[in-house]
């Protein structure tokens, strides 16, 4: 492994806390202190990630960012204590791949570096895997034939009921479904309070597909209406 | 001293000024008309110069003729001078004179016409009710039968001929066939019926008293010889008689006389000086006159010289008196300012009324006599030309002409030296001091004015209808003009007031409407406001009754737009506070929360500070949370907290949101009960945002609840309302009175554990944001809260 991971931040203790955290998983990590410095250090050394937050003195991150997607295709979280949903949609429209606010869970943050890295180096060639029966959505891609779905490239552990709902939503992304249509396409059965079952279960795959689950990005609840699988670009 | 010596020589320069045209204008007229009748004015006094005396003697020439051929002539000519009509005397000789003094002395004395009626006519006028005051005409019109009695009798030319020779102011001889047959010249009257062979009868008089001359028919050839002053006039021009000519006598190519008159010969003389010849004839009927038409004539004329002189005197004092103020004239002009100025503190509609009455007064004062007289001829039988010549009359007096001028004099300066400087209308002043009452007083004034104008109005129109009755009735007999002047006059006042009434009646109606049409605008301004319009004043008329109200309640608009402009600024500023305040807290937070996180991954630390770090790690994750929420409320407060409305079902997001926080539900020892209808309830809200209303009020609710209590959670619907409600038992007391959804307060002050006291008070705003009502309700222990959305028409 020993990925190399550039961290960039303007606050020191946050570049060391999160080189601390990075280390311990087993990446290499760089340190640097402003944009200037970040695209710097990038001429010199093979960096495979780019962590990097927004305010910082000299080239402030958005700049930085957009320098390096000039020249350098590798993915790059952006930090930032900022959370409106504008500043995450600009962010995410000038080049970063992710978007982390600050205060972050480090736990959370390491699983969006290791998220990021598998799909910019396992499933690099992703179009080699492809034929014809998966459905990609993001960082998931749901095999038909196997009845499995992968995350980052790894297959994820699901219960017979659990893949009969993935299966339900890989297949419909972007769909609304009440709950009890789920109940029904599911279990096969009349529903009676469907709306616990249901989510008892979306909480549990929840758990095993999302990098948050209290924040999730794929599976989600529309109030008031019911559940869809988010659909998201793969970038590939 | 030296002020009030200037201020004495303004007055004296406008009071020469004043005098001066008074005078002239005054005396103007009279001085114009004198002069225009030429003789007896510009010391002309020679009553033998005059018409009247070309006229009396061509007359008596004709009679004197007449008598002496026998013809019947003199019959008609009527002209016994024994009383002639004084009025006669003076001006135009047959027609009427309006001279003042003439007019007077003929109405007053009354005597003219006794006296010119002729012998035998009184017995006869006695007998049918003869009036004195009537003239000769009219008693000629109703006594016809005593008129031809008079004419027809047989009339003694002797008895005639004597009364004529009483008038010694015309001395005459008469030749018929060459003999003397008539004379009053005393040397001549023994000598009559002898024949005459051309003797002087001149020689016999004296030239001093008698200055003039007519011989007819001197030399046979019928023609008319006039000396005056021993020199012989001019009589027949070119020979031919026109209107021009002076002389009415024969003798003209176009006026010859027949043959009979060709054996006669007149002698004329008449006297330099007229006197009256009176005959007490006391055994008959007192005293008789003779020769007063020539004596009057020559009086006349002498009083028309007179007041010409006067006239003329008085107007060269006023160009006198004109040229003095001349002299002064910048006094003048301080005194015209001055009295300017008193004009500029009259109301303008006293002037407008002056303006239009005083001409008026000024003609009836100045023309009354006039008046009168048209008045009474109108009365019998009038005809439109004779109002015309009397208001001609009227208009040409002295007295209106210089009233007529101080009236226009007045304007002009009114209008040349108060322009801009006018006192405000009495309409204006009157409005100006009712706007200072307040409203309410203003109305009930109106209503008052209004009552006493009604009131007045029937009033007058009953006196009017008994005024208009009255004099009705006036008109059908005889009645006395003053009174019918003053009654008319009373009328026109009447029906002056009356429009004054209505008018003042009307007006405050008319305000009054106006006012309600304003309270209209107010009140719907009123709703307009209060419906959020704060930027579209009310605009009233300056003088409306409520543009005070009005104004009022601009301000408070504008008040009100000002405070939520004050504060939708400070609650962006707050926003824009919390939001870099939090972002501050951020940083420094992410570090601790990344250090404790590190600190947990440490394996050899000791159990107790494992504990230590277990308890930062979980402050610190609530201290984000916090952040978070004090983030999220303050932009909802402010109004900038992004929405993304949908239909939604109501019932199913309750559900959702039980199915999401089952767990916690289940571990925390409380009853859920729940009466949400499967039936969907659709309403219009922001999916996410309600999620986190409801979620934080369950939480709250687990919280907050007694322990082994139950939480109730129910939904219904209430009218056009989606109601939710949770009711929860409180574990502690609950205080009443305390706003539960405000910011940083919790039902447990003490309490710290979990939480940013931010629950309710986010669940509030954004609820609100979704356009939903929340309300919180506690009785005793009992806490509920109320969220509630208007359903969808779907």
């Amino acid at each position: 492994m020993n990925e190399c991971v550039l961290v960039v931040d303007d606050d020191r203790e946050i570049v060391k806390a999160i080189a601390l955290l990075l280390g311990k998983e087993g990446y290499q990590v760089l340190k640097a202190y402003d944009g200037m410095e970040a695209l710097d250090i990038l001429a010199q050394q093979p960096v495979r990630l780019i962590i990097m937050d927004v305010m910082m003195p000299r080239l402030d991150g958005l700049s930085a960012m957009m320098k390096i997607r000039e020249r350098k295709n590798l993915p790059i979280i952006v930090l930032s204590a900022k959370t409106e949903e504008t500043d995450k949609v600009l962010g995410l429209s000038m080049g970063a791949d992710d978007y982390v606010s600050k205060p972050f869970n480090p736990a959370e943050l390491a699983a969006r570096v290791r998220s990021q890295l598998r799909r910019y180096t396992l499933l690099g060639d992703i179009n080699a895997w492809h034929d014809g029966d998966e459905i990609w959505n993001g960082r998931l891609c749901y095999r038909l034939r196997e009845h499995t779905l992968y995350a980052d490239g790894e297959p994820v552990k699901l219960t017979a009921t659990e893949t009969k709902i993935v299966d339900l939503f890989m297949r419909n992304r972007g769909r609304v479904f009440p709950a009890e249509e789920i109940y029904q396409r599911v279990w096969e059965e009349p529903s009676f309070a469907p709306e616990n079952t249901v989510m008892v279960h979306i909480r549990h795959i929840r758990e095993k597909i999302e990098l948050n689950p209290r924040e999730p990005e794929y599976l989600k609840v529309v109030w008031g209406i019911g559940y869809k699988m988010e659909k998201i670009k793969t970038d590939h | 001293m030296d002020t009030k010596w200037k201020k004495s020589k303004q007055i004296i320069s406008f009071g020469c000024f004043f005098l001066g045209v008074t005078l002239l204008l005054c005396n103007l007229g009279q001085v114009f008309r004198l002069w225009s009748y030429g003789q007896g004015a510009l010391g002309r006094v020679d009553y033998q110069e005059s018409a009247e005396f070309r006229s009396y003697m061509a007359d008596r020439l004709e009679e004197l003729l007449g008598i002496a051929t026998g013809g019947k002539g003199w019959r008609y000519y009527g002209t016994s001078d024994r009383g002639a009509y004084r009025s006669y005397g003076i001006g135009d000789a047959y027609s009427w004179d309006y001279d003042g003094e003439t007019l007077d002395r003929w109405l007053n004395e009354g005597t003219a016409v006794q006296e010119a009626v002729p012998e035998g006519i009184p017995s006869v006028a006695q007998e049918y009710g003869w009036d004195s005051a009537e003239s000769q005409e009219t008693l000629w019109e109703r006594y016809p039968e005593a008129y031809s009695e008079y004419w027809n009798r047989p009339q003694n030319k002797k008895e005639y001929m004597a009364e004529l020779a009483q008038n010694k102011n015309v001395r005459y001889a008469v030749i018929w066939q060459g003999k003397l047959i008539y004379t009053n010249i005393e040397a001549w009257e023994d000598r009559l019926k002898e024949s005459w062979e051309d003797a002087d009868f001149y020689k016999d008089l004296d030239p001093e008293e008698y200055n003039f001359t007519l011989w007819y028919n001197r030399a046979g050839d019928g023609k008319v010889q006039i000396v005056k002053d021993n020199v012989e006039e001019e009589i027949y021009g070119n020979g031919m008689y026109t209107d021009d000519s002076l002389w009415f006598v024969p003798g003209y190519a176009n006026f010859n006389v027949d043959a009979s008159a060709k054996d006669a010969v007149i002698f004329l003389a008449a006297a330099k000086e007229p006197r009256l010849y009176i005959t007490g004839n006391y055994s008959e009927y007192g005293t008789s006159q003779y020769g007063g038409r020539l004596y009057y004539l020559q009086q006349g004329l002498r009083d028309r010289d007179r007041s010409f002189r006067v006239h003329c005197g008085f107007m060269a004092a006023g160009v006198v008196l004109l040229a003095v103020s001349f002299f002064c004239r910048k006094e003048k002009r301080k005194a015209d300012q001055a009295i300017a100025a008193l004009l500029g503190k009259i109301w303008l509609e006293l002037k407008l009324l002056l303006l239009v009455l005083l001409p008026v007064l000024i003609f009836l004062m100045a023309g009354r006599e006039e008046l009168r007289e048209m008045l009474y001829l109108l009365w019998y039988d009038g005809y439109p030309g004779d109002v015309i010549y009397f208001l001609g009359q009227v208009a040409g007096k002295g007295l209106f002409l210089c009233s007529c001028f101080w009236l226009v004099y007045l304007l002009v300066l009114d209008l040349r030296l108060n322009r801009g400087k006018q006192k405000k209308p009495l309409f204006d002043s009157l409005r100006t001091r009712d706007l200072q009452y307040p409203v309410q007083k203003r109305m009930v004034r109106r209503y008052w004015l209004i009552l006493a104008s009604v009131i007045s109005v029937l009033v007058l129109a009953v006196l009017l209808l008994i005024l208009v009755i009255w004099l009705d009735n006036q008109f059908d007999y005889y009645g006395s003009f003053y009174t019918l002047f003053a009654m008319t006059a009373a009328v026109l006042l009447a029906v002056i007031l009356l429009a004054v009434c209505v008018a003042v009646g009307v007006g405050s109606l008319g305000k009054n409407r106006r006012l309600a049409e304003d309270i209209g605008a107010l009140s719907d301004q009123i709703t307009a406001v209060r419906g959020g319009n704060l930027t579209k004043p009310l605009v009233l008329p300056k003088d409306a009754d409520l543009a005070q109200a009005a104004e009022s309640l601009n301000e408070i608009q504008r008040g009100l737009e000002e405070a939520l402009r004050e504060q939708m600024h400070s609650e962006r500023m707050k926003v824009e506070l919390v939001t870099n305040v939090s972002h501050d807290i951020k940083t420094p937070l992410t570090s601790i929360i990344s250090y404790v996180e590190l600190l947990k991954q440490e394996e050899a630390l000791p159990e107790h500070v494992r504990e230590f770090v277990q308890i930062l790690w979980e402050k610190s994750l609530r201290l984000k949370t916090i952040v978070q929420d004090v983030f999220d409320v303050s932009k909802a407060a402010a109004g900038q907290l992004p929405v993304n409305m949908e239909e939604l079902d109501l019932g199913r997001l309750l559900r959702q949101v039980l199915a999401d926080m089952d767990s916690q539900i289940a571990s925390s020892g409380l009853g859920m009960k729940t009466a949400v209808s499967e039936e969907p309830l659709f309403i219009r809200a922001d999916g996410q945002r309600l999620y986190r209303v409801f979620q934080n009020l369950l939480q709250n609710a687990l919280k907050y609840s007694l322990a082994g209590s139950r939480i109730y959670l129910t939904m219904t619907m209430e009218g056009v309302m989606a109601a939710v409600y949770l009711k929860n038992t409180s574990g502690t007391e609950l205080e009443t009175g305390k706003d539960f959804a405000e910011r940083f307060v919790r039902g447990d002050s003490s309490r710290t554990d979990g939480g940013s006291g931010l629950g309710l008070s986010i669940a509030k705003s954004f609820t609100e944001a979704c356009g939903g009502s929340f309300r919180v309700e506690t009785d005793a222990d009992l806490f509920t809260v109320v969220v509630a959305f208007p359903m969808s028409a779907k």
